[in-house]
């Protein structure tokens, strides 16, 4: 028998695998082939060997490695799932809110815009009638223009800057016609709530020399009871140059504010 | 339940579930690489590597697979990978004099039977094929068909070749008893 075949069915022969008309004719070499006899039995211890070789232990290391990584790795895994794999909804959901978010920074910004055009347009439109009044208050050609300017600060202008008090108080106290005087006196009246306004009023009371506006001023001093003012009306009430109907009003002012 | 159904419910994300995996497998995966490397400390290393793999790349699995092929799969190539990386066969640094030395725990060692000793030394003189082949069919007696899968060759060639691979073990076994 070729020495390959021979040595192919001996290991079928000892693994118990061969048909039975093999099995006989491989028995029957054995009786009668002696080399086949000894191939046989070496196979066998060979084989024997292999097969009831002792199993290797691993160490308790490998198991403690194995289960610290898994522990890790679900950590990892159940921290990456919050963040890149939640349910479509839960995405959908959140697709929705960056959309209301969006929609409504960007309604606000829109809205913050609007509102800055506006106030540009306010402003602008004020720094236009401060203008026109300005240039009214300045007309020395006529007395009517600058009483009209007067006017439209009384009106139109709800908070006077200094540039505009400065001008106001610069007509009432210096302006030739009795009337701008007045009307620039109403004016700054209307503002008497700014401090510098009112500063300006009371000094003006010890200046003017116009019995019209002295009379108009105290009676506005008296209206914002401003008792700064008492020994001023004393001075007026005193005076011998001042006009009776002024001296009264400083009167009556002195007994209203005390 | 079987492996199969386990390294599904790893794949869909029950991680825990691979410890079960690793309670049926370890041992036989440490064995086969303890004799493919003759080496304890390596082969722990790298059978730790084929489990960190196989929950790495779970996504891998094809479903319907069988699992003790997949994983013997994963096995041969961290070990194939790992000689690749150092440049080195076994038989290039295995002193076959001393690989009994390398497998049993020093315990162990006295206990072992001089016919096992020289069974690991003729198994060391071997070839990376032969060797892989012996310890798949018959320290791990698996079938041929189940080595054939892994290998991705046909049954005939595999039984082939462990005749040969046996032929080949008994000539060294019984020169290295003549010694």
């Amino acid at each position: 028998m070729e020495k390959e075949k021979l040595e192919a069915l001996l290991i079928e022969y000892i693994d118990g695998t061969l048909t039975e008309s093999e099995r006989l004719a491989v028995e029957h070499e054995l009786k009668v082939n002696e080399h086949a006899n000894k191939m046989f039995r070496q196979l066998q211890e060979v084989m024997d060997v292999m097969q009831t070789s002792s199993r290797i232990e691993p160490s308790v290391k490998l198991k403690l490695g194995f289960e610290e990584f898994l522990k890790q790795e679900m950590f990892s895994t159940k921290k990456s799932k919050t963040v890149l794999f939640q349910p479509g909804f839960y995405r959908v959901a959140a697709a929705i809110a960056l959309l209301i978010i969006g929609g409504g920074v960007g309604f606000w910004i829109s809205r913050e815009q609007r509102q800055a055009d506006e106030f540009e347009a306010v402003k602008k439109e004020m720094e236009l009638t401060k203008k026109m009044m300005m240039a009214m208050l300045d007309n020395q050609q006529s007395a009517s223009q600058r009483v009209l300017g007067a006017t439209v600060a009384y009106n139109d202008i709800e908070k006077a800057d200094d540039e505009i008090v400065q001008a106001l108080i610069e007509a009432m106290n210096d302006d030739e016609n009795t009337n701008v005087r007045i009307a620039a006196l109403e004016a700054l009246g209307k503002f008497h709530n700014q401090p510098h306004v009112r500063k300006a009023l009371i000094a003006s009371l010890r200046t003017q020399k116009d019995p019209l506006v002295q009379i108009a001023l105290i009676r506005l001093m008296v209206e914002m009871k401003e008792k700064n003012i008492t020994k001023e009306l004393e001075r007026i009430s005193n005076d011998e140059e001042a006009l009776p109907a002024v001296k009264e009003e400083a009167q009556a002012g002195i007994f209203k504010l005390s | 339940m079987t492996d199969e159904m386990i390294m599904e419910a790893v794949k869909r994300g029950e991680l825990q579930q691979a410890s079960v995996l690793f309670e049926r497998y370890n041992k036989r995966i440490f064995n086969f690489l303890a004799r493919m490397t003759m080496d304890r400390d390596l082969a722990e290393d790298l059978t730790q590597n084929v489990f960190l793999r196989i929950i790495k790349y779970r996504s891998s699995y094809k479903e319907g697979a069988r699992f003790q092929s997949w994983i013997y799969q994963v096995a041969r190539n961290i070990f194939s990978d790992h000689y690749q990386a150092h440049k080195n066969r076994i038989a290039d640094f295995v002193d076959v004099e001393k690989v009994s030395d390398y497998m049993p725990d020093p315990e162990e060692s006295e206990m072992l039977d001089e016919r096992e000793k020289l069974l690991h030394k003729s198994l060391a003189r071997l070839g990376e094929e032969q060797r892989e082949l012996l310890i798949l069919t018959r320290f791990q007696q698996m079938k041929y068909e189940e080595v054939a899968l892994i290998m991705d060759t046909t049954v005939a060639n595999i039984k082939v070749k462990v005749h040969r691979a046996i032929v080949k073990l008994r000539e060294h076994y019984f020169e290295l008893e003549k010694i």
